[in-house]
């Protein structure tokens, strides 16, 4: 079997980012379109740059601030399943992360986090209720990957992949053999990834810098430290599903993730040691 | 709601352990073209960097170049020179990355390019609990090893070792390339 498969591989979003292919016809021009739009997301909605929409927003002091479609879909999203979760996703906790030392601060009083109903939105607008820190790092990465996948998509491609940083989608005949890597670097194959999505997160106090998807727990209960990983039909939702699942007890997770539209990915050798 | 998807635990192709994976991406005459598209010819110009040099580059990029030769070629259009192709090397968390980069005449990034990822895992279904977790069938079959598609899911790098290559790079552009 042929497998007529092309993939590129470049730094972006602080990692790197994989787009792969297979069976397209303008292979190299479907992947440019896809990194393309990666990029333009990540620039929309990067913390770290203060020059992106989403800092814009945070450094408004309540007023209306405008931003683009994507932003706000995100938005849309975040604020959604926070409610959703009764915040267990919480997209406010930037102000946690900069005291953690985990994001820069681009000056400014904000506080720790706050929830959801701090975030109004309107059709193209978007204010802020009180002084948080929205932070979309672990939704936006997902949301991006859909889009470059739609972008593929629209490029007439039918398979094919996009793994940023370990988050990964799979759409059409493409399978990928998964391996996911815990705290030490050690790798596990878990399955292959088909028509889906799969994002990791973790939830170690001391990441060293080159780890991802750092979660942080907005109660006093410090969270034991494990990867999570969820699947679901969609980049966004794989994403932020590891976060509500960080704050679930083991024996929750499986059935309050169903409910939201993911699955966790439980490993047998966690179950053992449980 | 659409149905929720599972991943499909089926064995891997290949059981055995695999040290070290590497993904080729693109040959350096592929990288070329992708960040040149309108050079009609690339000739090669290594370099080789006096003390000098690489301590003026550590000076002005905050990054130690580490070898004396530095592969780059002349990107051309008839006789007008478009800008610089370099290849370069930076260690990953064990394993070297191979990447490109264009820097065009003025100084500015083109594009980077990864050549070669890569990585350090291997398979390890050495329990007998994970191996039930999946059906045997396919360990008879007679798999390619390359039939997988192998990626890595959690914990993984930050490019931050190719950025600041890439800084080190304009760095010696700066210092080498633009007044050569």
């Amino acid at each position: 079997m042929s497998r007529d498969l092309q993939r590129r591989m470049r730094p972006l979003l602080g990692t790197f980012v994989e787009v792969g292919v297979q069976f397209a016809d303008d292979a190299a021009c479907a992947i440019e379109a896809a990194f393309h739009e990666i990029e333009a997301i990540h620039s929309l909605m990067s913390f770290q740059d203060p020059a992106s929409e989403l800092s814009r927003l945070n450094r408004s002091s309540g007023e209306w601030i405008n931003l683009s479609h994507a932003t706000l879909r995100v938005l849309r999203l975040a604020t959604a399943l926070g409610k959703k979760t009764n915040e267990r996703f919480n997209c406010t906790v930037g102000g946690a992360l900069i005291e953690k030392g985990l994001l820069p601060t681009h000056g400014g009083n904000f506080i720790a986090w706050g929830s959801s109903s701090d975030i109004q939105l309107a059709t193209s607008h978007a204010r802020l209720h009180r002084p948080v820190r929205v932070v979309l790092d672990g939704i936006a990465k997902g949301f991006a990957i859909d889009m470059a996948v739609r972008v593929l998509r629209r490029h007439g491609v039918r398979s094919g992949w996009i793994n940023a940083g370990g988050d990964a989608r799979a759409f059409g005949e493409t399978q990928l053999a998964l391996h996911r890597r815990d705290e030490c670097g050690n790798t596990r194959f878990v399955g292959y990834l088909r028509n889906a999505a799969i994002a990791t997160s973790n939830t170690f106090a001391n990441s060293a810098h080159d780890t991802f998807g750092q979660i942080v727990s907005t109660n006093a209960k410090e969270l034991r430290p494990e990867v999570i990983s969820v699947v679901s039909s969609s980049a966004w939702r794989a994403d932020a599903l590891t976060k509500v699942a960080a704050s679930l007890r083991r024996d929750d997770r499986e059935r309050v993730l169903l409910s939201l539209g993911g699955r966790w990915v439980d490993a047998v050798s966690e179950k053992r040691a449980a | 709601m659409r149905p929720i998807p599972a991943l499909v635990l089926i064995a891997p192709a290949a059981s055995i352990a695999m040290p070290c994976f590497a993904a080729e991406y693109l040959s350096i005459p592929q990288a070329q073209t992708a960040l040149f598209k309108e050079a009609d010819k690339f000739v090669e110009a290594t370099i080789t960097l006096t003390d000098a040099q690489r301590d003026a580059i550590k000076k002005l990029s905050g990054q130690r170049q580490r070898e004396k030769t530095q592969k780059v070629w002349r990107a051309m259009r008839g006789t007008e020179l478009l800008g610089w192709f370099i290849v370069d090397e930076v260690v990953g968390k064990h394993e070297f990355i191979t990447y490109a980069t264009g820097i065009s005449v003025d100084g500015h990034v083109r594009g980077i390019e990864v050549l070669v990822y890569r990585e350090t895992y291997g398979y390890q279904i050495a329990d007998a609990q994970w191996r039930d977790k999946f059906h045997n069938k396919t360990l008879n079959d007679a798999f390619k090893l390359d039939e997988d598609i192998p990626n890595i899911t959690g914990a993984t790098l930050s490019c931050r070792n190719v950025t600041n290559g890439v800084k080190r790079l304009l760095a010696l552009h700066k210092l080498v390339l633009a007044i050569g």
